[in-house]
């Protein structure tokens, strides 16, 4: 069969793909992701995503710095974990310098990262209705943020960049009837958040726009390493909380919101049930820190030295398993801090997501994804 | 959920019709200024006379944006052998372009003579005028908050375990 296809000036000669790029600078890519499509029409053949527009070489950086300052980097890789981040990095050097944490602060630890994680999926489920047209969820997602975000403000003084842990435990105690008012703000979230939940999740055109589009399967997802939210979509049943516990979530119920379907319906379906179940875990939490007594952090030397050795430490991030991989010669920085993050793994997973799908598709599939470029590029 | 067509998007719309008639959680910023909590990190305060030039928050800084210059002054004190040495602060200077605020400056401080406030309003039209000098440091004083009072379950402040202990020995 023969077809006759009339191309633009300038294109003769070069069959019917068209090569385009999308991003650096997009909208939809949340930052300076590109992506190089090559398109027969409307249908994206191969999709590229190149990464490295955000690189800031936190790796090496973290080389120069101790251990202390190493929290200020981990912070800002993936700015929407900060909390998560931190703390798998203080977890690793704790565990090789063999520090006790207080049963206080791994409580409160436990519940700060819980509030995190919520901030992060509220981010993105307010912005991935955003990106497919849906301009409404994200002022109702935003003003949960702001109520959990004055929380976390009133305790660690940050917003974003927390700046909370440090090595064996947290900077400081919580102020005077924080608890209460933590417990107040999920309280009022959990109250409001069927609101976003009716507004978009059962919509006809975010469903016409969703369900059957982008599907990973569980097979491609553990082939790529992907990890959280967007693994769990595709039915690849695993959470660090519940399968390799640390902070407190050993003596807690942890539920692990899991899809099979693995389109972007579902990924989006993770996120916000997983909403539900981090507000209770945290309230948990908050009753616990309630009863327990003591310091929430350990008395350190005045140089932070990690002995000799090596130690691996994951977290369950928001967006999936944050590594970090300690490497120490025994000097107050470490000799090596190697970091494994969620969104690169989940990234690499659209040049197979991609080919196949429609253009306008293909801002729904990459929303889904759940990346931080920051994270992608470190 | 419902095989209607459209049954989602009526939901939808219902929410919007409730917040349309309930308040609304706008903050009028310009004109209301927002209450922030005691901790938030908005500006770093310097009281310049606690200060020693010991260098430690310049040192300590992930960035390294504190500049600190000092010179030693001889101080006589009636009855001692031998004049004293004292240094005397220079140049403070805090580059808020740099700055990640991370408050290490302030907690490495062994002398109090750093404070968070939680002042925001500062941004310059020129990048330059983002360094702040000691007497612009000096003024954000006025500005530092009392710290919240502790957790009774936690721990008291090293201030106030410090206070007790003195009222103990007294």
């Amino acid at each position: 069969m023969t077809a006759e296809v009339t191309v633009a000036t300038g294109t003769g000669g070069l069959g019917t793909d068209m090569v385009l790029n999308i991003g650096p600078q997009h909208p939809s890519t949340h930052g300076v992701l590109r992506l190089r499509l090559k398109l027969d029409g409307e249908r994206v053949i191969s999709a590229e995503p190149i990464i490295g527009y955000m690189h800031r070489g936190a790796e090496k950086l973290f080389e120069v710095r101790d251990y202390r300052q190493i929290l200020v980097l981990t912070n800002r890789h993936d700015w929407l974990s900060a909390f998560s981040n931190e703390l798998g990095a203080a977890l690793a050097v704790e565990r090789l310098m063999g520090i006790e944490v207080p049963e206080r602060a791994v409580w409160l630890r436990t519940a700060l990262a819980e509030l995190n994680r919520v901030l992060n999926h509220l981010m993105f489920l307010g912005s991935y209705p955003l990106e497919i047209g849906a301009i409404t969820p994200v002022f109702y997602a935003f003003r949960e943020r702001e109520t959990l975000q004055a929380v976390m403000e009133e305790i660690s003084g940050g917003r974003m960049h927390y700046m909370f842990n440090r090595v064996g435990g947290l900077k400081e105690e919580a102020p005077a009837g924080w608890t209460s008012r933590a417990r107040d703000a999920i309280g009022l979230v959990e109250k409001r958040l069927p609101d976003l939940d009716r507004l978009i999740r059962r919509n006809d055109i975010f469903m016409a726009r969703t369900v059957g589009v982008g599907v990973l399967t569980a097979a491609q997802a553990a082939a790529y390493g992907a990890s959280g939210p967007v693994a769990r979509a595709s039915g690849l049943d695993f959470d660090l909380r519940r399968d390799e516990p640390y902070l407190a979530y050993g003596s807690l119920k942890v539920p692990v919101v899991v899809r099979t379907a693995g389109d972007c319906h579902s990924r989006f379906e993770v996120l916000l049930d997983q909403v539900y179940v981090s507000l209770e875990l945290a309230r948990q939490c908050l009753d616990r820190v309630d009863q327990i007594k003591g310091p929430v952090n350990v008395r350190l030397p005045k140089v932070v030295k990690a002995p000799e050795g090596h130690t691996y430490a994951w977290t369950e991030n928001p967006l999936g398993i944050n590594g970090y991989y300690l490497v120490s010669r025994g000097e107050k920085t470490p000799w090596r801090l190697k970091l494994r993050t969620a969104s690169f793994a989940n990234v690499q997973a659209l040049s197979t997501l991609l080919p196949g799908c429609l253009v306008p598709d293909l801002i729904a599939i990459l929303g889904s994804m759940f990346f931080v470029v920051g994270d992608v590029d470190k | 959920m419902s095989g209607v067509p459209g049954y989602g998007l009526g939901k939808g719309l219902a929410i919007t019709l409730k917040t349309l008639v309930s308040r609304s959680t706008t903050q009028q910023y310009p004109d209301v200024a927002p209450e922030l909590p005691p901790r938030s990190r908005g500006v770093i305060a310097l009281r310049e006379e606690n200060c020693t030039v010991c260098m430690l928050c310049a040192r300590e800084c992930p960035d390294w944006c504190i500049y600190i210059d000092s010179h030693k002054e001889e101080v006589v004190v009636p009855g001692a052998a031998r004049p004293r040495q004292r240094n005397v602060l220079d140049r403070f200077d805090i580059d808020f372009s740099l700055c990640m605020y991370c408050g290490i400056c302030i907690e490495a401080c062994p002398f109090d003579a750093l404070f968070w406030s939680p002042e925001f309003e500062y941004a310059e039209y020129d990048i330059r005028n983002l360094l702040h000098d000691k007497d612009r440091l000096n003024e954000w004083m006025a500005t530092v908050p009392a710290p919240p009072a502790h957790d009774p379950q936690g721990e008291p402040s090293k201030e106030e375990a410090n206070a007790l202990k003195k009222a103990g020995a007294a």
